[in-house]
């Protein structure tokens, strides 16, 4: 049976309106009392698996499940063997440094050599200063990364932004923009080249939408 | 401190052992069944030797220094390590030459992956000296027999065979414009869509043509042939047709074949057509075995750039082992004793390891055991209790003058 792995969190509602767009239905993972991480659509012709959103790209890299819906800023900080077959257009955010308003840094190569950066995503940002030819020390965080600044621990932050009021609300500012990201629809590679579960004529349906 | 194998190795113990020897020997007799001669290289090559002008990336090669400014590394396949030995051990043989391999391979895993294994069991065949549609054929149906031989069935449920041919792709590929090959390589090598939705409009349609040529061999040929094509493209496609009627007419409609035109392979010596063998697990699909035809890869090592066509393939053996294991066809156990030969007293030792000996000599199948035991005179529960556990179902009793009294456990 095909199997497709949903992220908890922001983008959770949105693939479930978008699956039932296509006749599979996994609104029951919506409900305050679910407990299972696991479903089947009434129909019987898929499987859901719930996942965090960073182990979408694992289940479905490992090919426990053919499909899987996730953050491009994931497929970016993770780099994993899937197949990218669409832009979802939702869960648009962007990853960005940001510093406090009050920072003498109005731009990331102003920042001093050897500056501290905190962040969750560990690889972009390495690899962002890197590109800058700028040493910084990253420090991984796993969450309320805008207390780097406002501790003094970090001179800066590398985080998603979506609307831009977590970080107002913290008195830090956005200096550059990594990259844009929204939803995207993964595959297994292999199942997708043999068409495992008819997996090409639900991605083809999903295009077409 | 506490000794462990290092990170990525592995232990096989005996019975690990026992079923992996009943793979490699189900293979090799198929592989002897075709003509094929078993050739041992160095573990240890020259780094040079390994990445074959740069066509293998070297980031997954275990260096070692060697002598001197020698630089050394252990092999991470076997096709250029045996493409090296025939150029240059084995000047003056006659061709087409027939040869195939069990041996152990090392490949460095990414930094992002933890723990994931390094050392990995292989087992494969190269046809070297062959350029013929027929050699393209013969490897591939040698492959389909060596995987009947062990019990896997052709098809959705066992294994199946995604076809590419490196050449045509690689053609396909040269007629974008040179600024936008990266971002169309990338985007066919990884079935990335999205990306390859950003090309300009005409670009797209291109890529995404390639990207999807892949399913039934007939429909998919057929719809290349409706595009214009250089002629080279078109005997290409033209040889491809024919493979799949030679394979279709030598193992019966259900050679188990996807051809797939957006496939590429990690090593870049591929000169004609590469497939990846898929056996279906109840975890999913995964990748069993690969190959390909190089027909410039043995010029590599010649002094003077002579070369010769060559077509291979090779099966992962670990892979393999957990796909039977899921389907049990392996060995349980690993074999035991037959007997177990035990002295009553300790003189009677020397007449007992005589009596093991000519018991050897006269059934050369059998695994005798001796008991080490040196109690005056033996403790028979002991030795009972032993063979019971051991599942021995004979004990020999051997007295001072090499009298034997056998007695049979149920």
């Amino acid at each position: 049976m095909l199997t497709i792995a949903l992220p908890k969190g922001a983008l959770l509602g949105d693939s479930i309106q978008l699956l039932q767009r296509v006749g599979l239905d996994f609104s029951s993972f919506l409900a305050p009392e679910n407990r299972q991480l696991q479903i089947e659509d009434p129909t019987c012709q898929a499987r859901a698996l719930l996942v965090r959103t960073q182990d979408v790209p694992v289940y479905v890299g490992y090919g426990q499940a053919q499909l899987g819906i996730v953050g491009y800023d994931v497929l970016r900080e993770k780099t994993p063997q899937v197949a990218q077959l669409m832009d979802l257009g939702f869960g648009q955010c962007r990853l960005s440094v940001a510093v406090k308003a009050t920072s003498p840094y109005h731009t990331p190569q102003a920042l001093p050599p050897y500056s501290r950066v905190a962040s969750k995503f560990v690889h972009c940002a390495h690899e962002y200063f890197q590109q800058l030819n700028l040493p910084v020390e990253i420090i991984p965080l796993y969450g309320s990364v805008e207390l780097g600044p406002i501790t003094g621990m970090s001179e800066a932050i590398v985080d998603l932004v979506s609307s831009g009021k977590t970080l107002r609300e913290n008195g830090l500012v956005e200096i550059e923009i990594l990259f844009q990201s929204t939803a995207r629809l993964i595959a297994h590679p292999l199942s997708y080249r043999l068409n495992t579960h008819n997996l090409q004529s639900w991605s083809n349906q999903l295009a077409e939408l | 401190m506490v000794y462990q194998s290092p990170t990525g190795a592995r232990d096989l113990l005996p019975l690990e052992v026992a079923q992996k020897r009943w793979i490699e020997e189900h293979l090799q007799r198929v592989f002897h069944s075709w003509g094929y001669h078993r050739i041992i290289t160095s573990t240890l090559e020259r780094l040079d030797t390994l990445m074959a002008k740069g066509a293998i990336d070297s980031r997954t090669v275990f260096h070692i220094q060697g002598v001197g400014e020698e630089l050394l590394g252990l092999r991470p396949e076997l096709t250029a390590s045996i493409a090296r030995t025939v150029v240059t051990r084995m000047d003056g043989v006659s061709f087409p030459q027939r040869l195939y391999y069990t041996a152990n391979v090392f490949r460095r895993s990414s930094a992002s992956t933890h723990n994931s294994q390094q050392e990995f069991y292989q087992a494969g065949v190269e046809l070297l000296g062959a350029g013929e549609l027929a050699a393209d054929a013969e490897v591939l149906l040698l492959l389909a027999e060596s995987l009947e031989s062990l019990g896997v069935c052709p098809g959705e449920t066992g294994w199946q065979l995604l076809l590419g041919e490196a050449s045509l792709t690689e053609s396909l590929l040269r007629e974008f414009p040179p600024e936008w090959q990266p971002q169309v390589r990338w985007g066919i090598a990884h079935l990335d869509r999205v990306l390859l939705a950003t090309l300009p409009l005409n670009l797209q349609t291109q890529a995404m043509f390639l990207l999807d040529l892949r399913g039934e061999p007939r429909h998919i040929l057929t719809k290349l042939s409706h595009t214009p094509l250089t002629p080279a493209q078109a005997v290409t496609l033209e040889r491809l047709e024919s493979l799949v009627d030679l394979l279709e007419g030598a193992w019966g409609p259900k050679f188990p074949l996807v051809v797939d035109l957006s496939l590429t392979q990690d090593f870049a010596y591929y000169t004609g057509i590469i497939f990846e063998v898929i056996g279906h697990t109840p975890h999913g699909p995964r990748v069993i075995g690969q190959g390909g035809r190089y027909d410039q890869l043995l010029g590599v090592y010649h002094p003077r750039g002579e070369t010769q066509p060559g077509i291979g393939f090779s099966l992962h053996l670990e892979e393999l082992h957990q796909m039977l294991s899921a389907a049990s066809q392996l060995p349980q156990c690993s074999p035991g004793p037959e007997a177990l030969v035990a002295a009553l007293t300790p003189p009677a030792q020397p007449a007992a390891f005589a009596v093991a000996r000519e018991h050897r000599r006269t059934h050369p199948q059998a695994r005798v055991v001796m008991d080490l035991g040196h109690e005056q005179p033996v403790d028979r529960e002991r030795v009972l209790a032993y063979a019971r556990e051991q599942q021995i179902p004979a004990v020999l009793w051997v007295d001072i003058q090499g009298q034997v009294s056998p007695e049979f456990l149920d």
